[in-house]
């Protein structure tokens, strides 16, 4: 793809660089509608499409009164931290009971792995409206529907199979000789976890669980189900939002959660690089 | 040192003092036992800490999440509403001759009396009415009024007649007494159920004491029956009934509401009887039972459910389609791009996937909008008539667009990394026999890139056909899926068990390409990210 | 030397006995010692048992059945990490996400050590695989060469006594491993060390070693050193997979305490030392160096036994010329002659007649 060589004829070269430019405008299709929120976010009046003065980028088309009311509105500020109350905990469930599960999975002889790994897999499989129905049933008869806790631990099923799938790939690259290499230099198997294993299994764990955070902090259809007005979390009142009235508001509120993306976006790559690295997949 | 130290390979293995080495026999271990033995011990234990660690996952998922879809899958066949809301009746109906032709017999409308007036205390008989409505419209109605009837029936003729001959009668301690002799119980059936049932409702819907309150109308009907029936017990005052002023209870009830006596009405009753029903299931795929209590189709304007199914499955198809048109370009320049550069332009392709979903949807709600960008682009460029403007929203166009968008970075990665693994040196080798670049791309590169079309394609149709916020916000009526129903179901029409059919279908279809997947591509090859 | 009760012995396998699956033995009936400071070198075929029984020393898998000895001390029941060996992995196993520093220190953190002797330690073993310089680099910044001599450092920087080592060099090419060879016998010589090498290269075994042990399916076929292992095998798998060898396989005709007379198969009688053959009749299969052949036979007793061969090949090396003859029906035999002003260079097709020393000839198992 690297240019075209010199001997290309005509025909080769009006292809290559049509094939260019549909792949540009594949390009423009996936990035542009997320962009495009951004300066529609800054709209100085209650619409959904530029405005002539915006397009005239005059300073009057602009201000940032979604934003004010974003971050002082209660209808907003009150699913904001109900979601920030949700989503950690959630993730810290999920990391913990599934880097443990992750490590059980990864040893020499694990009897029925492929349907245990099925089972642990399915949450992400599994249409979310099938899980929010059964979950909406379950949950109200033992008493968890409508809780905090009931969302928390149905956020947490749906984070799982992240955890699983990430912290499950590093450790298939993960060399059994550098454990039994710290037992023969003398370090216990408590040490030998924490000094050896764990590090080099560390990139895999925090990106599962940024994973894991973001479904939790993205997630809606359980939300409606399992949880009740208290609960109500910020993609809900967004949901709500675009299905009644849509306020421009919702834009500012998706610029907030683009950035949050990008966010955690960069923090994976520097992971992945970092890990990388460690292992000597590329070098530098 | 000597050769000695040598063992010839030919001599046999000798037997040890420890009787621990033969060639043939089995392998004995230190302590004597088989080795085979020892080392399953070893594997147990080794297993037993795998299974440890994996535990405490297991049982958390299984609480919080398997359980809930077992759950669904009981409530798709549960029916135990009828069964428990109206127990005589339905042991009643059981033995009655009448149906399907005519109306059931007295005893049926006797057993309905005593069941109804005990719902109507703890007000069941209005869910049991919205669920039997789901089957047949009106029948919901028919609960309610009667409901509120049943306590006002003439049955009190019974009660005074009977104080009237016996006043001992009137006394809840001296039925109390009598009722915990089994051997008048066993002389007066319907009495005792009635008793007992009355207690228990005093003193759990209305808190009372039983042996304070004035004993219920519907105990002295049933002992009216056990008297008419020809009961006599010793130690019970002796009353003889034979000369008591009597009422028709099914009359009482035609009186009420006269669909009482349709038989229609008690066909549906009797079908929804037993414990579990295959009625929602035969809903989901738009029958009944029948009146006969064969499956049949419902009326033509009553079919909904396959042609949403077939809508499903037809635009997740659609939207996997135009996935792989999309992704397919983008894989391919990725993956021949140097390996920098492709990771920048990855970047492209993670930001959608790592955006929220709802900040993804509300862009297309404002970019489809009539009044919104693309329309206002395409009229500004003269394209389109102002007046004229597309309707890309509220439709199949603006479910199939949105969901595109959403679900192309799905395709794109599983392509990407099995593109990635083709070595470019096959290209080459291709081109060096005479193959032009199309023939080395479609004889070459496309065949060993199929499993990854395999694997997006899978995965993209199995997350499309259970979508459910995208097509609710920007489907309208014409594009929304399965999903949006089961919701609706469940929040709006309180049709659970309907809600619970058509998910599990749903289910089945999306566990199917599951374990296709599985073989195919392996779950826990799944690539998250770059 | 062999059953290991020696006072001396430091390292001491006594009936060792493995196996992983309860049916087929990998390692049967092992026994070993060896006196401290000794260089031992396990060398067989690939899948013989030789990293098998170096995981059992190291502790990462149990005997099924024996006892494993270390100065004295059965350490059957002590775990990998408090036995204080040394080890270097094939791959090296060093810790990517720890620097060459924190790599060394770790075994000294381990046991509880201050952090000025940490770094004299360091220091000191760096220095010893001339690594000074590389101590802030991770292992992924360095070439093969350079982590097999920190990983070297990293086993012997706790100063253990006994230090383990499983084809260490196997990862790299021919001219490195030759350096690395020779540094590491050095290194064992110079601190003392006790060490069990594993290799599937005779020529590193035969280089390095005070003795070889020969494995093959899960045996020791051979216990010596060097030179005895090639000039006196003991068996014909010895004598087949160390150096170039002749085969012959014939019966037992007569038989003494020093020599033994074989009939070959096409008829012709040899003289051969009775190695592994104790009686008249027995099917034997001789064993004789390519060097050690004859075709000057005025140089053999004058009656001694020989055999008509044809010429198929000759190859001229420089010092040495090769030939390949045909011999009693099998056309493989070669002979190696030093080029001498004497030594005829023989063609194609030329019939001459060839013997050899009984002594060189050794009839071993059939
Ligand atoms: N963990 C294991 N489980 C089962 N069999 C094994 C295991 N490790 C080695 N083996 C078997 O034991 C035999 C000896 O292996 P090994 O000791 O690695 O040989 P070597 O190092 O001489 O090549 C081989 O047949 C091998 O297949
Ligand atoms: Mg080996």
């Amino acid at each position: 793809m690297a240019g075209l060589p010199p001997y290309a004829s005509t025909g080769q070269k009006v292809w290559h660089y049509s094939y260019l430019v549909i792949c540009a405008a594949i390009f423009f299709f996936l990035i542009a509608p997320i962009l495009i929120i951004i300066p529609l976010s800054f709209n100085a009046e209650n619409f959904f499409t530029f405005t002539p003065e915006m397009l005239a980028l005059d300073p009057e088309g602009y201000s940032t009164k979604h934003y004010r009311d974003f971050f002082t509105n209660p209808d907003w500020q009150v699913p904001l931290w109900n979601s920030l109350k949700i989503a950690p905990v959630a993730t810290f469930l999920s990391v913990a009971l599934g880097t443990l599960a992750a490590i059980g999975l990864s040893q020499p002889h694990v009897p029925f792995r492929r349907a245990i790994m099925a089972i642990l897999i399915s949450p992400m499989i599994v249409p979310l409206i099938i899980s929010a129905a059964g979950m909406y049933f379950f949950y109200s008869r033992i008493g968890l529907q409508g809780t905090y806790w009931g969302v928390v631990l149905a956020h947490a099923a749906l984070g799982i199979p992240f955890v699983i799938i990430t912290v499950t790939a590093t450790l298939v690259g993960f060399d059994r000789s550098l454990t039994r290499a710290a037992a023969n230099l003398g370090a216990g198997p408590v040490r030998t976890f924490f000094k050896v294993q764990m590090p080099l299994i560390l990139p895999g764990v925090v990106s599962g669980g940024l994973f894991a955070f973001i479904t939790s902090f993205d997630e809606v259809v359980v939300v409606l189900f399992v949880g009740s007005a208290g609960q109500k979390t910020l993609p809900w009142q967004m949901f709500t939002g675009l299905r009644e009235q849509i306020s421009p508001t919702i834009l500012a509120a998706a610029t907030v959660l683009i950035s949050i993306s990008v966010v955690l976006l960069v923090t994976l790559e520097v992971l992945r690089r970092r890990s990388e690295r460690l292992r000597g997949m590329s070098p530098g | 040192m000597t050769d000695s130290a040598t063992t010839p390979p030919s001599q046999p293995m000798a037997v040890l003092p420890g009787g621990e080495v033969t060639e043939n026999g089995p392998m004995l271990a230190a302590d004597g036992r088989p080795l085979k033995h020892s080392l399953n011990r070893a594997l147990r234990r080794e297993k037993l800490r795998a299974f440890l660690l994996i535990s405490p996952l297991l049982v958390f998922i299984l609480v919080a999440f398997v359980a809930p879809i077992a759950e669904m899958l009981f409530r798709s066949v549960e029916n135990q509403i009828v069964s428990e809301t109206l127990p005589r009746t339905v042991a009643a109906l059981r033995e009655d001759q009448n149906l399907p032709e005519a109306a059931p017999g007295e005893p049926v409308y006797e057993a309905l009396y005593t069941d109804l007036f005990i719902a109507a205390e703890y007000k069941s008989h209005t869910r049991l009415g919205s669920r039997l409505n789901y089957e047949s419209t009106g029948l919901s109605s028919l609960f309610r009024g009667t409901g509120r009837d049943v306590g006002r029936f003439d049955t009190d003729i019974y009660t005074d007649q009977f104080v009237e001959a016996a006043p001992a009668l009137e006394d809840p301690v001296a039925w109390s007494n009598w009722m915990a002799d089994d051997e008048i119980r066993e002389a007066l059936p319907f009495t005792a159920d009635a008793w007992d049932a009355w207690v228990t409702l005093t003193v759990e819907a209305n808190e009372d004491d039983p042996l304070e309150e004035d004993v219920e109308d519907f105990v002295y009907t049933a002992l009216y029956r056990d008297f008419a029936n020809g009961a006599s017990p010793s130690g019970f005052p002796d009353v003889d009934v034979s000369n008591f002023e009597s009422v028709s209870i099914k009359a009482l009830f035609e009186e009420s509401d006269e669909d009482w006596v349709d038989p229609d009405v008690w066909q549906v009753i009797k079908t929804y009887s037993p414990n579990y029903t295959d009625g929602y299931f035969l809903n989901s795929v738009d029958m009944m039972n029948g009146p006969g209590g064969e499956a049949e189709w419902r009326p033509e304007s009553e079919q909904i459910y396959l042609k949403l199914f077939w809508r499903t499955m037809w635009m997740s198809m659609a939207i996997t389609f135009s996935c792989i048109l999309l992704g397919y370009p983008i894989a391919f320049l990725l993956s021949t791009l140097p390996l920098r550069t492709a990771n920048v332009l990855m970047i492209l392709v993670l930001l959608p996937f790592w955006t929220s979903l709802l900040v993804r949807t509300s862009a297309w709600k404002v970019l489809l909008q009539q009044q919104g960008v693309i329309n206002d682009t395409l009229v500004w460029l003269g394209l389109v008539d102002d007046l004229n403007r597309l309707q890309l929203i509220n439709n199949a166009t603006g479910t199939v667009i949105a969901m595109t968008h959403i679900l192309l970075p799905f395709m794109i990665l599983p392509l990407y990394s099995v593109m990635k693994t083709i070595p470019p040196s096959y290209m080459r080798a291709a081109k060096s026999m005479g193959a032009n670049d199309w023939t080395a791309f479609w004889r070459v590169w496309f065949p060993l890139s199929v499993p990854g079309i395999g694997a997006g394609s899978i995965l993209a149709f199995i997350l499309s056909i259970g979508y459910y916020i995208t097509p609710e916000i920007v489907g309208g009526t014409s594009g929304v899926f399965i999903s949006n129903r089961i919701a609706y179901h469940i929040s709006s029409s309180l049709n659970w068990g309907l809600a619970a059919a058509l998910g599990t279908i749903l289910l089945a279809l999306v566990l199917t390409l599951y374990w296709v997947y599985d073989r195919i591509v392996g779950i826990d090859n799944v690539k998250l990210g770059g | 030397m062999a059953q290991g009760s020696s006072s001396e012995a430091f390292v001491e396998f006594e009936r060792v006995q493995k196996s992983y699956d309860g049916e087929k033995l990998v390692v049967k009936d092992l026994n070993l010692s060896l006196p401290k400071g000794e260089f031992l070198t396990m060398l067989g075929p690939s899948g013989s048992g030789k990293t098998t029984c170096l995981m059992m020393l190291a502790g990462f898998e149990t005997a099924t059945h024996g006892e494993i000895r270390l100065d004295g001390k059965s350490i059957n029941n002590i775990p990998p990490h408090k036995r204080g060996i040394g080890m270097v992995f094939q791959n090296y196993a060093l810790f990517p996400h720890m620097t060459v520093g924190e790599n060394l220190s770790f075994p000294l953190e381990v046991r509880k050590l201050g952090k000025s002797e940490r770094e004299k330690k360091i220091a000191r073993a760096l220095d010893m695989v001339q690594m000074g310089e590389f101590k802030n680099r991770r292992p992924t910044q360095l070439s093969g060469g350079q982590q097999q001599r920190i990983a070297l450092a990293r086993a012997l920087v706790f100063e253990p006594e006994l230090v383990l080592m499983d084809e260490p060099l196997g990862a790299l090419d021919k001219q490195l491993r030759e350096t690395l060879q020779f540094e590491i016998t050095d290194l064992a010589h110079r601190l003392g060390i006790t060490v069990v090498y594993v290799t599937h290269d005779q020529t590193e075994a035969l280089t390095m070693s005070d003795r070889v042990a020969v494995f093959d399916d899960g045996r020791i076929q051979q216990l010596a050193p060097p030179d005895e292992l090639y000039e006196k095998p003991q068996n014909s798998f010895v004598a087949q997979f160390i150096g170039e060898n002749n085969t012959l396989e014939g019966v037992v005709e007569r038989i003494d305490a020093t020599s033994c007379l074989v009939r070959l198969d096409d008829g012709e009688l040899i003289d051969a030392l009775p190695v592994n053959v104790s009686k008249v009749g027995e099917r034997t299969r001789v064993s004789i160096r390519p060097e050690r052949v004859e075709s000057n036979l005025e140089r053999l007793h004058a009656d001694a036994h020989t055999l008509p061969a044809t010429v198929q090949e000759f190859i001229y090396m420089g010092d040495t010329f090769r030939t390949r003859l045909k011999v009693a029906g099998r056309d493989d035999f070669i002979m190696k002659t030093r080029n001498a002003p004497d030594q005829p260079r023989l063609k194609p097709g030329e019939q001459i007649r060839i013997g050899w020393l009984a002594e060189d000839c050794r009839a071993l198992d059939a």
